[in-house]
C-alpha cells in the first residue's frame, strides 16, 4: 500500500507546476492584455480630474509596481487568499465574499449534475453493454448519441420553454408538481435544513442541473456500455463462467467494478466541462453563479475580480484532477504498484 | 462395449461437431470428434493452432460463444451422483439410452449405462455441471485471474457457489488449497493481488480455483504454453499429483509434444477440426499412424538430435468453411495419393487401442480394397 | 479482382514506387485518359470559381503586401467565367407580376428554381465524390503495383459499416453546404444580412396589381418572426413579397435559411483552423514523446496537464473579449482568434488520444534500428511513425470537429466569438430564445437541430472510421475516454 500512497503523492507533487502555469497565464492576459485595467473601470481620462483618479486606482492596484514584483504579491496575494476586490461588477465588494455569495450555486448546480450525470448515464451503459447489439441496446445507444451531440446552451432554451408552458405543451404544470419554484432563477439554499427547502432547492435547480450534464450522460453511457463489451469479453469473465459462477454474480461482481475503471477519469474529466459549461446553462436559466459571474465580469471589463475567479477555477480543476488520482489509486490495485 | 459404468470412461465425447456462422461464411471447427477420457486417466489432446482444441473443450460445458454451436453429437457425461440430480429437477426430460435420439430427453438412465447428454443440456444444467463436475483451467494466468479482486476472493468465492461454504471456513479451505497446489506462505498470499503472483503461481492458483469446485473432469487449455520450461515441468507435476489423489480424469490440451510425452496416458491428435488419430502415449510414439502424427513427432528438436534441419509439414492449417468429403491433411501429407481428395477417411483400428482416419489403413489390405472400407457404410453409423 | 498487369519483379526496382505505375498507364492508357476527361469536363464546369477563389486570395494577399495598389480587373474577370454553381445558371430572384414569374429560370416559382438549385449543386457534389470514388478503383485495378494493401481492408470495411456511412453521409450534406453557402441560399449574405438596405427587390402587390420596388431592408422588417401569427413568417413559406423562406426569418426579418448556410461555412472554416491547429501540435508533441521518451516525455505530460487545467470555455470569453478590439480580433470577425485560441488549448485531449498509439509504434525494433544507424531523428518521425497515428488523428480529430462546432456556438450564444452581423448557428439560437414555445419555434429549434445533427455525424464519422482501422476495438476501446464529442461547451 505505500508504494501506492507514495505514488499518489508524486502526483499530487506534480500538481504544483500545473498551478504554476495556470496562474501565471492568467496573470500574463490580465496584466498584459490589450486591455487596460484601469481604463476598463474608469473609462479613459479626458481630464486632469479623470487623470488624477486614474492614477489613484493605477497605484492602488499596484500597477505602478515593477513587473516581478506584481508577480510575486499576485501569487503571494492568492497562497494567502487575498483575492482582491471586484471594480465593476460589484464595486468595493471583496472578491472572497463574492465567491461566498455565487460560489454555493454553481456547486449546488454541479453537484446535482454530475450526480443525474452518473446516476442515469453509467446505469444505462451498463444496461446497454449487457444486451449488446439486441434492439433495446440500439434504441439507448442512439438516445445517447444524440443527447450527447445537443449543444447545452440550446436544450436549456428549450427546457426553459416548455416548462415555463407545461400546462400547454405537456399537460400538467411544472410549477404545481411538488415545491413551487419558478422555472429560471437562483435556487434558495438558505432552508437546505428543512426537507421543504431542501426539495425546493433541490427542483429549482433540476432542470438546469439535467442540461448541464446532458453531454456527460452521454458520454458516460456510451463508455459504460463499450466498458461493459470489453470486460465482457476478458478472459477472467470466462473463466470465472467456465467454473460456474452464476451470471448474475458475474455480471455485478466481475463485469461492473472492471468495467468502472475507465469510467472514472471520464467522470472527472466531466467536471472541466462542468465547470466551463455552466457559464451558459446559468444564463439561461438564470441562476447566479460563477460562472455567471464570470461572464459578467469579463464583458464589463471587471479584469481584477476576472483574474481571481479564473485562478479560482483554476485551483478547482486541479483539486478535481487529484481526486481523480486519489480514486484511481483506490478503485484499480494495479496502479502504483512497483515491484 | 464392456458392462459396469465404473469401466466407461467419465466423459465420452461423440461425433461432435461445432460451428461458427459469421456474417461472411460459416468456420466448422470441428467435425465429427470422437474422445473419451477415464477416471484416473489423463488424455492428450494435440494439434496446431487452429486444429480446433480449444473449440473442443469450450463445447464440453456449452462455453462456445455466440455466433458458434454446437452442431450435433453428444458429451456423454457419467457421474452418477449428477446424473441423479439432474434426473430429479428435470423428470421430463429422462429416457433410456436406446431412444437417444429421437426423444427430447437429455439424461439417459438405463440397466448398463446413465448419463448425461450435455451437448443437449438446457443452460441452467450446464451451470450447475459448470465447475461442480467439470472445471476449467485456461492458458493465459493472468488474464483469468480478475485484476481488481484478491487471489483468495476469488477462490473463496467459488468455495462459496460450489461447497456452500461460510467465510471463515472458505478462507480456511482456500489456504489448504494454495497449500496442495504447492504455493509456499499460503496464509498471505491470499490477501495479495494476482498481478503480485508469478507466471508459475498465478498458474496454481488457477489450478487451485478450479480445485475448489472439486470437479470429476479438468481441462487444462494449454496451461503451460505461457510459462517457463522449468516452471512447466512443475505444473506438471502438480497435475501429476492431484490426479493421483483425487482420481481426477484430465482432459490436457497442448501443441508441445514434450508436454504430452511427460503428462497423456492417452492421446487424441487433431487436425483441422477432426480426430486424426487416438493412441495410447507409448504407442503413439513409437508408431504413430497417421502421416500428420508422425510429421508432428519428426518435428520435435529432441527427436533430431543431429538434424541439420528440423523436418517440417510444408503448408498451413486450413480453416474449414464445410463439411469435410474428402481428407483435410492430404495438400500437405507426403504419402498421399489420389483417392485422398475424394474420399473421406474414417477412424479404423491400427493396433491396440489405436486408431487412425487415414486412407491408408487398415494396411494389411490392398489400397483399393482399403479405401473402400472408408466409404461403406457401416452398422454404427449415426446421422 | 483480377489484375491484367504482367507480372515483374519490383524487389530490383530501385526507382520510385511511381515508375511502375507510369508504366502501367503507359501500357493500359483507355482507364486512365476516360476518367482524366471526365475528370476534366466536372473540373471546367467549376473553373469559374476556383478562379475566383485565387483571384481573391491573390490579390487580398497582394493589397496586404501593397498597400494602396491599383484594383486589377482580375476578381470581376474571374467572377464573370460562368460556372455551373453559379446563382445565375438557375436563378430564384424574380417577381410575380400578376399572372407569372418573371426573372426567374424558366419562370418557375422561386421555390421550385430553388430547389432545382439545390438540386444541382448536390448532383454536382456528387458526381465530383463519386468519380473520385471510381478513380480510386481504376487506379487500384489497373495501376497500382500492389496487389492488395491494408487501406483496401479499411476500405473495405468502411463500405459496410452503416453508423459510419451515416456519418459520413451527414458530413458530406454539411461540407456542401458550407462550401457552397453562397450559391445554396435563397438570397445572398450581402442582399439580405449585410446591406440590406443598399439593395431593391421587385414584388407583386395584390393591392394594387402592380409591381412595386422596395428596399431589402424595408421588408425584411415587414417580414419578422416574433411569435405571434401575424409577425411570423415560418419554415418552407413564401412572405408577402414573393420571397421563399426555407427555414423562415430571423426576428430581423432575415432569411434564415441564407443565414444558417453562411453560418455554416463560418463554423467549418474555424474549427478546420481550429483542431487542424490542435492537431499539428498533438502529433508533433506525440511522436516527440514517442521517439525521445524519458524526460521529453514528462515534460509533455507536465505541459498537457498544465493546459488542460485551464477552463477552455472561459478562457476563450475571457481573451475573445480582451482581444476584440485588436487587429488579430477583427481578422473574419474574430474567428481567426477563436481557432487560435480553441487550437492551443485542445491540443492536450488529441494529443493524449494519440499518445498511446504513438508510444506503441515508438517501441518497435525498427525505430531503434533506424536510431541505430544514424537516420535522423525527424526523418525517422515522418516515415516511420507518422503513418501510424494518421489514422488516430483521423479519427479522434473528426470528432473534435464536433466539439469545436459547439464551442463557437455557445460562444455566439453568448453575444462573444463571432461579432456581428457575420452569420453563426449559435446566434439564431439566441435571436430565437423566447420564442421557443410560440409560433416563432423555427428560429431557435432549426439551428439547435442543425448543430446537433452535424455533431452527431461527425461523431459518426469517427467511430466508422476507428473501427475501420482497427476492428479489434470493435467492442471498445478504452482510450476513447471523452473522445466523442459532447455539447458540454
Amino acid at each position: 500500500m505505500t508504494s501506492r500512497l507514495r505514488y499518489f503523492f508524486r502526483r499530487l507533487g506534480l500538481s504544483i507546476p500545473v498551478l504554476l502555469f495556470g496562474t501565471t497565464v492568467t496573470f500574463v492576459a490580465i496584466r498584459f492584455g490589450p486591455v487596460d485595467p484601469v481604463a476598463a473601470i474608469l473609462g479613459d481620462p479626458t481630464n486632469a480630474a479623470a487623470t488624477e483618479e486614474y492614477e489613484r486606482i493605477r497605484g492602488q492596484l499596484g500597477l505602478d509596481e515593477p513587473l516581478w514584483q506584481q508577480y510575486v504579491e499576485f501569487l503571494g496575494g492568492l497562497v494567502t487568499l487575498d483575492l482582491g476586490q471586484s471594480w465593476v461588477v460589484a464595486p468595493n465588494t471583496g472578491t472572497v465574499s463574492l465567491i461566498a455569495t455565487y460560489a454555493p450555486r454553481t456547486i449546488w448546480l454541479g453537484f446535482w449534475a454530475v450526480l443525474i450525470a452518473i446516476f442515469v448515464g453509467v446505469p444505462l451503459g451498463f444496461f446497454a453493454g449487457t444486451r449488446a447489439n439486441t434492439g433495446s441496446d440500439y434504441v439507448a445507444s442512439i438516445l445517447g448519441i444524440v443527447w450527447r451531440a445537443m449543444p447545452n446552451f440550446w436544450l436549456a432554451v428549450i427546457l426553459v420553454s416548455v416548462l415555463s408552458q407545461s400546462d400547454a405543451l405537456l399537460g400538467f404544470s411544472w410549477q404545481q408538481l411538488g415545491p413551487d419554484v419558478t422555472v429560471t432563477g437562483a435556487p434558495d439554499l438558505t432552508e437546505l435544513g428543512s426537507p421543504s427547502g431542501f426539495l425546493a432547492a433541490v427542483k429549482q435547480v433540476l432542470p438546469a442541473a439535467v442540461v448541464l450534464g446532458s453531454a456527460s450522460m452521454g458520454n458516460e453511457m456510451r463508455i459504460g456500455r463499450t466498458a461493459v463489451l470489453e470486460t465482457i469479453s476478458e478472459k477472467y469473465v470466462e473463466t470465472a463462467r467456465a467454473n460456474g459462477v452464476p451470471n448474475h454474480r458475474v455480471v455485478w461482481k466481475h463485469v461492473f467494478r472492471n468495467a468502472l475503471i475507465p469510467l472514472v477519469p471520464i467522470i472527472t474529466g466531466e467536471a472541466f466541462v462542468l465547470l466551463g459549461g455552466s457559464v451558459l446553462v446559468e444564463t439561461v436559466f438564470g441562476i447566479h453563479g460563477m460562472g455567471w459571474l464570470f461572464y459578467r465580469a469579463s464583458i464589463q471589463g471587471d479584469l481584477p475580480l476576472v483574474g481571481s475567479l479564473m485562478v479560482v477555477f483554476i485551483v478547482l480543476i486541479v483539486a478535481v484532477n487529484i481526486l481523480q488520482d486519489l480514486l484511481y489509486v483506490l478503485i484499480d490495485p494495479r496502479i502504483g504498484y512497483t515491484d | 462395449m464392456t458392462c459396469g459404468s465404473s469401466d466407461r470412461p467419465v466423459l465420452s465425447v461423440e461425433g461432435l461437431s461445432t460451428a461458427y456462422f459469421t456474417d461472411k461464411e460459416t468456420v466448422h471447427a470441428i467435425s465429427d470428434v470422437d474422445l473419451s477420457v477415464r477416471r484416473g486417466e489423463t488424455l492428450g489432446i494435440v494439434g496446431e493452432s487452429g486444429s480446433g482444441k480449444s473449440v473442443t473443450a469450450r463445447s464440453l460445458t456449452g462455453m462456445v460463444k455466440s455466433p458458434g454451436r454446437i452442431l450435433d453429437g453428444q458429451i456423454k457425461y457419467r457421474h452418477p451422483e449428477t446424473v441423479t440430480a439432474l434426473a430429479e429437477r428435470y423428470p421430463d426430460r429422462v429416457g433410456p439410452p436406446s431412444e437417444h435420439a429421437e426423444s427430447d430427453a437429455f439424461v439417459f438412465d438405463g440397466p448398463t449405462d446413465r448419463y448425461v447428454d450435455l451437448a443437449a443440456a438446457p443452460e441452467a444444467a450446464l451451470r450447475s455441471v459448470r465447475g461442480d463436475d467439470i472445471a476449467m483451467v485456461f492458458q493465459d494466468p493472468l488474464a483469468s485471474l480478475n485484476p481488481v479482486y484478491t487471489v483468495g476472493n476469488q477462490i473463496e468465492e467459488l468455495l462459496t457457489i460450489h461447497r456452500g461454504l461460510g467465510d471463515s471456513a472458505a478462507t480456511e479451505r482456500a489456504v489448504d488449497l494454495l497449500d496442495a497446489v504447492g504455493i509456499p506462505d499460503p496464509a498471505r498470499r491470499l490477501g495479495e493481488y494476482p498481478h503480485q503472483f508469478s507466471g508459475g503461481m498465478q498458474q496454481r492458483a488457477l489450478i487451485a480455483m478450479a480445485l475448489a469446485c472439486d470437479p470429476e473432469v479438468l481441462v487444462c487449455d494449454e496451461p503451460t504454453t505461457a510459462l517457463d520450461v522449468t516452471i512447466q515441468a512443475q505444473i506438471l507435476e502438480l497435475l501429476d499429483d492431484l490426479q493421483a489423489e483425487r482420481d481426477l480424469a484430465l482432459l490436457f490440451i497442448t501443441h508441445d509434444m514434450g508436454v504430452i510425452a511427460e503428462i497423456a496416458d492417452r492421446v487424441s491428435v487433431m487436425y483441422a477440426g477432426e480426430v486424426v488419430e487416438h493412441a495410447p502415449v507409448e504407442a503413439l510414439f513409437a508408431e504413430a499412424a497417421h502421416p500428420y502424427s508422425r510429421g508432428l513427432l519428426a518435428s520435435i528438436p529432441s527427436q533430431n538430435p543431429d538434424a541439420q534441419h528440423l523436418p517440417t509439414i510444408e503448408g498451413d492449417v486450413p480453416t474449414p468453411t464445410s463439411e469435410p468429403t474428402r481428407c483435410r491433411f492430404a495438400p500437405r501429407c507426403p504419402e498421399a495419393f489420389d483417392a485422398c481428395r475424394d474420399v473421406h477417411p474414417r477412424h479404423v483400428d491400427v493396433g491396440d487401442d489405436q486408431t487412425a482416419s487415414c486412407l491408408l489403413y487398415p494396411d494389411e489390405q490392398r489400397r483399393e480394397r482399403a479405401v473402400r472400407t472408408h466409404s461403406e457404410p457401416t452398422s454404427e453409423d449415426h446421422q | 479482382m483480377h489484375s491484367n498487369h504482367p507480372t515483374h519483379d519490383d524487389s530490383t526496382d530501385t526507382t520510385g514506387p511511381a515508375e511502375p505505375a507510369l508504366r502501367q498507364i503507359r501500357e493500359h492508357p483507355r482507364p486512365a485518359l476516360v476518367w482524366a476527361g471526365v475528370a476534366t469536363v466536372l473540373f471546367a464546369l467549376e473553373f469559374g470559381a476556383v478562379a475566383s477563389l485565387f483571384a481573391e486570395l491573390g490579390t487580398g494577399v497582394w493589397r496586404a503586401l501593397q498597400p494602396g495598389s491599383r484594383p486589377t480587373g482580375l476578381v470581376e474577370r474571374a467572377n464573370a467565367i460562368p460556372t455551373l454553381t453559379s446563382r445565375d445558371l438557375i436563378t430564384n430572384s424574380g417577381h410575380f407580376d400578376g399572372d407569372r414569374w418573371v426573372g426567374t429560370f424558366a419562370g418557375l416559382e422561386p421555390r421550385t428554381a430553388w430547389v432545382l438549385r439545390v438540386g444541382l449543386v448536390y448532383a454536382y457534389a456528387i458526381a465530383v465524390v463519386g468519380w473520385c470514388w471510381v478513380g480510386y478503383r481504376r487506379y487500384r485495378r489497373h495501376y497500382r503495383p500492389a496487389e492488395w494493401t491494408p487501406l483496401d481492408d479499411v476500405v473495405d470495411r468502411l463500405r459496410r459499416h452503416r453508423w459510419g456511412q451515416f456519418g459520413m453521409l451527414v458530413v458530406f450534406l454539411f461540407l456542401v453546404l458550407a462550401i457552397f453557402a453562397p450559391t445554396l441560399g435563397t438570397t445572398t449574405v450581402d442582399q439580405n444580412i449585410d446591406n440590406p438596405f443598399g439593395h431593391q427587390i421587385e414584388y407583386y402587390d395584390a393591392e394594387t396589381d402592380s409591381v412595386e420596388s422596395i428596399a431589402v431592408g424595408t421588408a425584411n422588417r415587414q417580414t419578422q418572426s416574433r411569435g405571434i401569427p401575424d409577425r411570423n413568417v415560418g419554415p418552407l413559406s413564401y412572405d408577402q413579397y414573393g420571397r421563399y423562406h426555407p427555414f423562415g426569418t430571423l426576428p430581423s426579418g432575415k432569411d434564415l435559411f441564407t443565414f444558417l448556410a453562411a453560418g455554416a461555412r463560418v463554423s467549418l472554416v474555424i474549427s478546420l483552423l481550429a483542431v487542424g491547429l490542435a492537431s499539428v501540435i498533438a502529433v508533433s508533441f506525440a511522436l516527440l514523446s514517442a521517439y525521445y521518451k524519458g524526460l521529453v516525455d514528462l515534460l509533455f505530460v507536465i505541459g498537457s496537464d498544465s493546459v488542460m487545467s485551464l477552463p477552455q470555455l472561459l478562457l476563450l470569453m475571457l481573451l475573445s473579449v480582451l482581444f476584440s478590439d485588436t487587429w488579430i480580433g477583427q481578422l473574419y470577425s474574430g474567428g481567426i482568434l477563436l481557432a487560435l485560441i480553441y487550437g492551443a488549448t485542445s491540443w492536450p485531449f488529441l494529443w493524449r488520444a494519440l499518445r498511446g498509439p504513438a508510444l506503441q509504434v515508438g517501441d518497435e525494433e525498427w525505430i531503434d534500428a533506424a536510431r541505430s544507424y544514424g537516420q535522423r531523428p525527424i526523418t525517422t518521425m515522418r516515415r516511420h511513425m507518422f503513418p501510424y497515428v494518421t489514422g488516430y488523428l483521423l479519427v479522434y480529430g473528426s470528432m473534435s470537429l464536433g466539439g469545436a462546432i459547439i464551442a463557437i456556438a455557445g460562444l455566439s450564444f453568448l453575444g462573444l466569438g463571432i461579432s456581428p452581423p457575420t452569420p453563426e448557428w449559435g446566434r439564431a439560437v439566441d435571436a430565437g430564445q423566447q420564442y421557443v414555445a410560440s409560433h416563432s419555434w423555427h428560429i431557435s429549434l432549426i439551428p439547435g437541430l442543425l448543430i446537433t445533427l452535424v455533431v452527431t455525424g461527425f461523431n459518426a464519422l469517427g467511430d466508422g472510421i476507428r473501427d475501420a482501422i482497427d476492428p479489434q476495438a470493435e467492442s471498445g476501446s478504452t482510450d476513447s475516454q471523452g473522445a466523442a464529442v459532447g455539447g458540454g461547451a
